[in-house]
C-alpha cells in the first residue's frame, strides 16, 4: 500500500476516521437552489445554532455572508463567528445551477488563535502605552528637576535676602526710631532742630519703606508689578536727594553736584517710590564707592522721558564684572566694600518694571557713570468696572456661549452683553458645533465640562472641520495638563473658574480682536 | 420596500474599536473589555433613508491588522463599502488605516470609504491633531466617533449608507 492509497485501508479504520471527522469537524451541509431556497439540510445544525426545523434566519445570514460573491464559483470564508458564538469555516460549493454551503467547525482553532492573538495585542498595546507613559514621565521628571533647581535657587536667594535685610535695614532702623523718640522728647520747640528732626524722621521712614520694598523683591514670585504712577515734582525729588547725600559726600571730602533740566512742559508721571529707589541706590553707590573727587547727579525731562545720570570718580568696575554687577549679592568690582550687593539688581528690576533702560560706563580707578532712561508712565489702567463700560469697541461682535449650567450661562451672557457683544447661548456641545459652523460667531466661549460631548471634543470637531474662529474654553480644572489638552484640541484661550473678571475681560478683548484669523474662508460643512 | 443589502467591511489596526463600533451601532452596547477578533464576525442593521429604499448594512467586523494578508483579502471580496477605523489616541493607527485603504484599492477600486477616528471620549489624550483631519477631509469623509458614548457612530454609518444609496 502506498502512502496516499486510502482505498485499501481496513474498514474498521475507515469507520474510526469517519467518526473522528464528524466528532471534531461537525460538518453541516445546506443545499440550495439557484434562488437561495433551502432544499436539504444534513449534519449537526444545532452545533451552529441553526434550527433545522425553521432555518429562515440562519439562511438569511448565510445569504448576507455571500453578498457580492458569485454562487457559480467555489467560495471559502474561514473563521466566521456565528450568532451562537461558534466559529466555522464556510464553503460554497457550486453544483450545476444549484449550490451547497458546507460549515466546518473552527472553534478549537479559533480559540487557540484568539489566545495567542489576545496576548500579542495586549502586549503591543501595553508596550505602546508604556512607551508613552515613560516619555511623559521623563518629561515630567526633567520638568520637576528644573523646577526643583529653580525653587532651590529662589529659596536660597529669598532666605539670604531676608536675613540680610533683617540685619542691614531693620536693626539700625529700630535703633534710629528709638533714638528719634528720645531726641523728640528733649529737643523742645527750637524750630531749626525740629525741622532737622523731621528730616531725619522722613528719611528714616523712607528707608523703612525701601526695606519693605526689598522684602517684596525677596518674595520674587515673578508676578507683574503693580505700578502706581503719580505726578512727580522732579525739583523736590532732587532736593531730597541732595539733602540726603550731600552731608555724606562732604563728610568724605567729595564734591556733590546736582542739576535739573526741564525741556518738556508736560507733567512727569512715574511711580515715585520706585523712581526714588532707583536714584537713591545709584547715588548711594556712587558716594559709597568714591574716595576722592566728586559725584554728580543730573535729571533731564525731555520728550516724555526722564534721563537720569549719576557719575562718580570712584573705584570703577572691572570689565570682567560688568555682567555680574546687576546680580543680587554680587559686589564684583566693589569687593571688600560694605553693603548687601543688592542696589544695582534692584535698580535693574525697577527700571525694567517701568519699561525703561539702564546703561553704564566704567573704568577702574577713574569712576563710573550710570544712565537711566524712563518713559512717562501710562495712566493707571481702569478698574474692571471701567474696562467693561466702553461698549463701543465691541459692538457688532458676536459670541456663542456653550454652558449647561444655567446660572453660569446667565452670568456670562450679562458680562458679555456689558462688553458690547451680541450673545447667543446654547446648553450642549453638539449644538455649539452646529451653531458655530452655521453662524460663524466672532468668538465661541465653551465650557469644557459639558455633559455628553465634552467641550474639548466639540472644539476638536470644529477645528478638524477647518473652523478658524476664535475659541475660548472655560474650565473648573486649573491644571497645566487640562490647559494643554484644551489648547491641543484647538482652543485659542483657556480660562478657569471661578472667573477672574479682569482676566476674562482682557481675554475677551483679545478674542474679539482676533476673530476669524483665517480670513473669510467658510469652514467645510 | 425591501432593504437593499450592502457588504461593509470594517478595516483598521487592532484595538482601534472596530468591534465596539459595530456593537454600538447594531446592539447599542459597549464593553470596556478588549477582546481581540479572530477571523470575522458578521452583523447587520437596516438604516432608513429619507425618500429612498432602506439600506441594509451587512457589517464584516474583520480582525485588526496592520496590513492586508491573503485571509483579509478573502473577507474583502464582494464589499461595496469600507469603514476605516483609527484610534485618535494612537497616531500610528491612522497611518495604518490609510495604508489598509491603499492595499484594498486593488481589490475594491470602487468601494465607498469613510474614515472613523474613534475614542472621542478620550479627546484629551488624542495624538492626532485637528489640522491633520481637516486636511484629510479634503479627500475622505471623516467622522470623529466614540463607541463608548455613541457620539458620531450613527452619523458615520448613515454617511456610508447614504453614499451607497446615492
Amino acid at each position: 500500500m502506498s502512502a496516499l492509497d486510502f482505498d485499501a485501508i481496513p474498514e474498521r479504520v475507515e469507520s474510526y476516521l469517519r467518526g473522528l471527522f464528524w466528532q471534531r469537524v461537525h460538518p453541516l451541509l445546506l443545499c440550495f437552489d439557484s434562488e437561495w431556497r433551502l432544499r436539504d439540510i444534513r449534519g449537526d445544525a444545532a452545533h451552529y445554532g441553526i434550527d433545522g426545523e425553521a432555518p429562515g434566519r440562519s439562511v438569511q445570514l448565510l445569504r448576507d455572508l455571500f453578498i457580492g460573491l458569485p454562487s457559480s464559483e467555489p467560495q471559502d470564508v474561514p473563521f466566521v463567528e456565528l450568532p451562537n458564538g461558534h466559529s466555522a469555516h464556510l464553503h460554497l460549493i457550486p453544483d450545476g445551477a444549484a449550490f451547497h454551503v458546507l460549515l466546518l467547525d473552527a472553534e478549537t482553532e479559533r480559540e487557540r488563535r484568539r489566545a495567542q492573538q489576545q496576548l500579542g495585542h495586549e502586549e503591543a498595546l501595553a508596550s505602546q502605552a508604556k512607551s508613552k507613559a515613560i516619555g511623559q514621565l521623563k518629561h515630567i521628571r526633567s520638568e520637576l528637576e528644573r523646577q526643583r533647581v529653580r525653587l532651590e535657587e529662589a529659596h536660597a536667594l529669598k532666605n539670604a535676602l531676608i536675613a540680610t535685610l533683617s540685619h542691614e535695614f531693620r536693626t539700625p532702623l529700630t535703633s534710629i526710631f528709638g533714638y528719634l523718640q528720645l531726641v523728640d522728647r528733649r529737643v523742645g520747640d527750637e524750630p531749626e532742630l525740629r525741622e532737622a528732626l523731621h528730616a531725619v524722621r522722613r528719611n528714616a521712614t523712607y528707608l523703612f519703606t525701601l526695606a519693605e520694598n526689598l522684602l517684596e523683591y525677596g518674595r520674587g514670585d515673578g508676578a507683574a508689578p503693580l505700578l502706581n504712577p503719580t505726578p512727580v515734582d522732579l525739583a523736590a525729588l532732587l532736593r531730597d536727594l541732595e539733602a540726603m547725600f550731600r552731608p555724606l559726600a562732604e563728610e568724605k571730602g567729595l564734591g556733590f553736584d546736582v542739576a535739573l533740566k526741564i525741556e518738556d512742559p508736560s507733567e512727569p508721571l512715574f511711580d515715585e517710590i520706585r523712581l526714588r529707589q532707583i536714584l537713591v541706590n545709584l547715588v548711594s553707590n556712587a558716594v559709597r564707592y568714591t574716595r576722592r573727587g566728586e559725584v554728580t547727579v543730573e535729571l533731564v525731562w525731555r520728550a516724555g522721558k526722564l534721563a537720569a545720570e549719576v557719575t562718580d570718580t570712584g573705584i570703577g568696575i572691572a570689565a570682567a564684572h560688568r555682567d555680574a554687577v546687576f546680580t543680587p549679592f554680587n559686589r564684583g568690582g566693589h569687593a571688600g566694600s560694605k553693603g548687601a550687593g543688592l542696589g544695582l539688581s534692584i535698580v535693574k528690576r525697577m527700571v525694567e518694571q517701568m519699561r525703561g533702560s539702564l546703561a553704564f560706563d566704567s573704568e577702574i580707578g577713574r569712576g563710573s557713570s550710570f544712565r537711566v532712561t524712563l518713559p512717562r508712565a501710562q495712566e493707571r489702567p481702569a478698574a474692571h468696572a471701567d474696562a467693561i463700560a466702553p461698549r463701543f469697541w465691541l459692538q457688532e461682535r458676536t459670541i456663542l456661549v456653550a454652558d449647561d449650567d444655567a446660572d453660569i450661562a446667565h452670568l456670562l451672557e450679562a458680562l458679555l452683553d456689558d462688553l458690547g457683544f451680541s450673545v447667543r447661548v446654547v446648553a450642549d456641545a453638539q449644538s455649539a458645533v452646529l451653531e458655530a459652523m452655521a453662524r460663524r460667531p466672532d468668538v465661541l466661549l465653551i465650557d469644557v465640562e459639558l455633559s455628553g460631548l465634552s467641550g474639548n471634543a466639540a472644539v476638536y470637531k470644529l477645528r478638524s472641520r477647518g473652523y478658524k474662529g476664535c475659541i475660548v474654553t472655560l474650565s473648573a480644572t486649573a491644571t497645566a495638563d487640562a490647559r494643554e489638552a484644551a489648547l491641543r484640541a484647538g482652543a485659542d484661550h483657556y480660562l478657569t473658574k471661578p472667573l477672574n473678571v479682569e482676566q476674562f475681560v482682557h481675554v475677551m478683548q483679545q478674542a474679539a480682536s482676533a476673530g476669524w484669523n483665517g480670513g473669510d474662508d467658510a469652514p467645510d460643512a | 420596500m425591501t432593504a437593499i443589502a450592502h457588504k461593509l467591511c470594517m478595516l483598521g489596526d487592532f484595538g482601534v474599536g472596530k468591534t465596539s463600533l459595530v456593537s454600538r451601532f447594531v446592539h447599542s452596547t459597549f464593553s470596556e473589555k478588549y477582546l481581540t477578533t479572530v477571523g470575522v464576525k458578521v452583523d447587520s442593521r437596516e438604516i432608513a433613508l429619507p425618500g429612498r429604499a432602506a439600506c441594509k448594512l451587512v457589517l464584516w467586523d474583520i480582525a485588526g491588522r496592520s496590513h492586508l494578508d491573503a485571509l483579509n483579502m478573502t473577507y474583502l471580496r464582494g464589499a461595496s463599502a469600507l469603514l476605516l477605523v483609527a484610534d485618535g489616541t494612537r497616531e500610528r493607527s491612522l497611518n495604518t488605516a490609510l495604508e489598509l485603504l491603499m492595499q484594498s484599492r486593488s481589490l475594491l477600486p470602487a468601494a465607498e470609504v469613510v474614515l472613523a477616528v474613534n475614542k472621542l471620549d478620550l479627546v484629551e489624550q488624542w495624538e492626532i491633531a485637528p489640522a491633520v483631519l481637516a486636511e484629510l477631509r479634503r479627500t475622505l469623509p471623516v467622522h470623529e466617533t466614540s463607541a463608548r458614548s455613541g457620539e458620531g457612530v450613527e452619523a458615520a454609518f448613515a454617511d456610508i449608507a447614504g453614499r451607497l444609496a446615492a
